[in-house]
């Protein structure tokens, strides 16, 4: 069955445009014009990803993210207009998982909507122990003993490629290939969003991290740094 | 010492010019002195005068009284005939001018040259000087009769110096022994303490009349000048922007006119400031509101576009070509679209920069790769030169990439094949990079107006890059915001040469110099 890719924008144009589009990659487009329109069909669909325009009438952009990242970790792209750097902070901190920015084209679209649908894994089966953290690799689970720790695919993902290296040290440019597929200087603002975000999650003291650590001056790595 | 004394006087001077109130007390003041001074002149000398004159007149009748009784006893004493003794009449009528008169020497002197008989001495008092009765006053004494008395001042001896004092001259006819002069020496020290007196009152009273004047002019002057040094303060902190700021006024005087006039004035400023701050915020809100709404149609005309130019292939050749027109006008919108919200932004003073620790040498590396193919295909070299900037510098390297794609794009375009060299080199304080290309140049007209939005020297020339003309406006901003500087230097035929200074730390002062020279290549030559 094709992935089924929610699009929110208030422009029936660029909604249609944007459908042509999908179609011709063979994604099934949905269409919502505003906020409550646009978490009635998440809701009622289930969509694989979600195409997300923050300027919208009604409930904001912002508000719709956040709710929709409090009910599922569904893939969310913002659509964001160019140049207000801000917004695209505010978005990834509401839960997007990655943005476009408004005129963008349509190979850019698609490669960003690939890059969170077919995310890519190293290929082990096995468990990985970090920390008091197991990460189940094929049952795309984390657990600390017990209890189940609650992670969007791309958190799992970006964990997931750090602690599989423990020794290596990521740089941001290395994690933006990686879990978000960027292939050339990308915005360096989504890995320090997202690992702030991973770290609430996963930390016992997120100002205190020992599961992802910072290297100064580099990136990123898992475990304690020696 | 000279030294010292151009110092001191220097700062009077300051203190001279600079303060109205200093130059107006010292100048109140030493005038109603010099007029105290005449005054007080003027005042004393006529008080001596009059103290003198009715002093001497006191005297000359008071010898004339004595020698009038002298003359009697004289006269009596001839009358009552020869028996008498004539040494002892002279002594009696000496005895009674001295009780009846307050001189305090007393002479009587023969007159010389008579032929009567010498009856009686001549007899002075004792401190009695030849001098106190001068040969002019003698002369004048002898030549006038009996009632006339003569006189002249003279400086009495006394305990302490000198003394002021009056001699007078009569004659007494002593009948029977011959003419004698009288002389009789007053002392005037009285009429001198007096004097001293009134000068000494007069002169304290002066001074306290110069000390009231300087008291009342400091009084005025701060009723006067205090209020034009608050106007002044105000309009010192209104020319600073601070547009709330108004005067007080009280009264209806010539001061609370100023102060009026003052707010009148502030009222009417703040309200043109306010017009031009709303009417250019409207401005720029018009534009930042435009590229807006130019964005969303453009997205979806952007991405149909694409979607047309993908499938060309499979397209009849004209509108294969026709699609690929449509494609790069798209992309030339859009990056003009890109320029106009970034200019719009930089206007609206929402910029804020995005600092990270960068080798400004790697950056620029970077962007010559990037900029590769382009000098390629126009046959130009890029070479970089940089003895210096290996460090990490906070920069927002998206700004900083951005201008030098923009340089290096224009030095492309214009360099007519010949190479092109990036410099880069740093000091203590600032790192700069220049490019430098050996194109066509540009006059000195065209230098002045490079970094003005729109401005291209020749709009017809072939372009490959861009082509709006705020490529360098931008790019000047950019190098603004990091408290940088970009400067130009071009000569017609032998090429150009943009600097891009940034200050090492965030915040300080280029001050006008740069690690690099402008243009750099004297040692380096192509
Ligand atoms: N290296 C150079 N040599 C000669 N002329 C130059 C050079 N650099 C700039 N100019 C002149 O200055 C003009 C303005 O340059 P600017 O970069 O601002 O705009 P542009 O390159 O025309 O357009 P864009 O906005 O795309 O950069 C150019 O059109 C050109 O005439
Ligand atoms: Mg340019």
């Amino acid at each position: 069955m094709n992935a089924r890719i929610l699009v929110v924008d208030d422009d029936p144009a660029i909604a249609e445009m944007i459908g042509i589009i999908l179609r011709g990659e063979e994604y099934d487009p949905l269409f919502a014009a505003d906020g409550k329109a646009a978490i009635d069909t998440f809701r009622g669909e289930r969509p694989d990803l979600v195409l997300l325009d923050l300027m919208l009438p009604g409930m904001s952009g912002l508000e719709v993210c956040r709710t929709m990242r409090g009910e599922s970790g569904v893939p969310i792209i913002m659509l964001t207009a160019k140049g207000e750097p801000t917004d695209v902070v505010h978005g990834l901190e509401s839960g997007a998982d990655d943005y476009v920015v408004k005129p963008f084209n349509p190979k850019e679209l698609v490669a960003r909507i690939r890059a969170r649908l077919r995310p890519s894994l190293p290929d082990t089966t096995e468990r990985i122990q970090i920390g008091d953290l197991e990460i189940d690799v094929a049952g795309h689970e984390v657990r600390r003993g017990d209890e189940r720790v609650n992670l969007t695919p791309l958190e799992f993902q970006l964990l997931l490629a750090l602690a599989a290296k423990p020794q290596q040290v990521f740089t941001r440019e290395m994690l933006l290939e990686q879990v978000w597929g960027y292939h050339y200087k990308a915005d360096t603002r989504l890995v320090n969003v997202h690992v702030q975000r991973l770290r609430a999650k996963v930390e016992h003291d997120p100002d205190n991290p020992r599961i992802v650590t910072t290297v100064r001056g580099v990136g990123y790595r898992a475990g304690a740094v020696t | 010492m000279q030294w010292d004394w151009r110092v001191w006087r220097d700062r009077l001077v300051h203190v001279w010019r600079g303060s109205l109130r200093v130059r107006t007390i010292v100048l109140t003041v030493l005038l109603s002195a010099l007029a105290v001074t005449v005054i007080g002149v003027v005042i004393s000398s006529s008080v001596r005068a009059n103290l003198f004159d009715s002093r001497r007149d006191q005297v000359i009748a008071e010898s004339g009284r004595a020698a009038e009784q002298a003359q009697r006893i004289f006269t009596t004493a001839a009358e009552l005939g020869d028996g008498t003794d004539v040494q002892a009449t002279a002594d009696s009528a000496l005895a009674t001018v001295q009780r009846s008169t307050t001189a305090r020497y007393t002479a009587l002197l023969r007159v010389p040259a008579q032929d009567v008989p010498r009856v009686i001495d001549d007899q002075a008092s004792r401190d009695f000087q030849p001098g106190y009765a001068s040969t002019e006053l003698r002369a004048t004494v002898i030549a006038s009769d009996g009632t006339d008395v003569a006189w002249q001042s003279v400086a009495v001896d006394s305990e302490d110096g000198l003394d002021p004092g009056i001699t007078t001259g009569s004659i007494l006819d002593t009948i029977s022994a011959g003419r004698y002069q009288l002389y009789l020496v007053y002392d005037l020290s009285d009429v001198q303490q007096t004097l001293d007196f009134v000068q000494s009152t007069l002169a304290f009273g002066g001074f306290a009349l110069v000390a009231l004047f300087g008291g009342v002019a400091y009084l005025v002057v701060r009723l006067v000048v205090g209020p034009v040094r608050v106007a002044a303060d105000a309009s010192e902190k209104l020319a600073s922007g601070q547009l709330e700021e108004r005067l007080p006024v009280r009264g209806e005087d010539e001061l609370a006119t100023l102060a009026r006039s003052f707010n009148g004035m502030a009222d009417s400023l703040q309200r043109q400031i306010r017009q031009l701050a709303d009417l250019s915020r409207v401005q720029q809100r018009f534009v930042s509101d435009v590229s807006h709404e130019l964005r969303t149609p453009l997205t979806t005309i952007r991405l149909a576009g694409d979607v047309l130019y993908d499938q060309r292939e499979d397209f009849p050749p004209t509108t294969a070509r026709t699609a690929e027109l449509l494609h790069t006008q798209i992309e030339r919108f859009e990056a003009m679209l890109a320029d106009l919200l970034e200019m719009s932004r930089y206007d609206a003073g929402a910029v804020q920069l995005e600092t990270d620790p960068t080798n400004l040498v790697r950056l620029v590396e970077e962007s010559i790769i990037a900029v590769e193919p382009l000098a390629e295909e126009r046959g130009s070299e890029v070479r970089l030169v940089a003895p210096g900037g290996y460090f990490e510098a906070d920069v927002d390297a998206r700004r900083i990439r951005r201008i030098l794609q923009n340089l290096l794009g224009n030095a492309i375009d214009h360099g007519e094949a010949k190479p092109i060299v990036v410099y880069v080199d740093s000091d203590e304080r600032a790192v700069a990079i220049a490019v430098r290309d050996y194109g066509v140049g540009m006059s000195p007209a065209d230098v002045e107006r490079v970094f003005d939005r729109f401005w291209r020297a020749d709009p017809s020339r072939q372009r490959t890059t861009g082509g709006t003309g705020l490529g360098l406006a931008i790019s000047l901003e950019d190098a603004a915001v990091h408290g940088g500087e970009l400067a130009v230097w071009s000569q017609q035929g032998e090429g150009s040469c943009f600097r891009l200074t940034l200050p090492r730390r965030r915040g300080d002062e280029l001050g006008g110099v740069s690690p690099l020279a402008l243009p750099p290549d004297a040692e380096v030559a192509a």
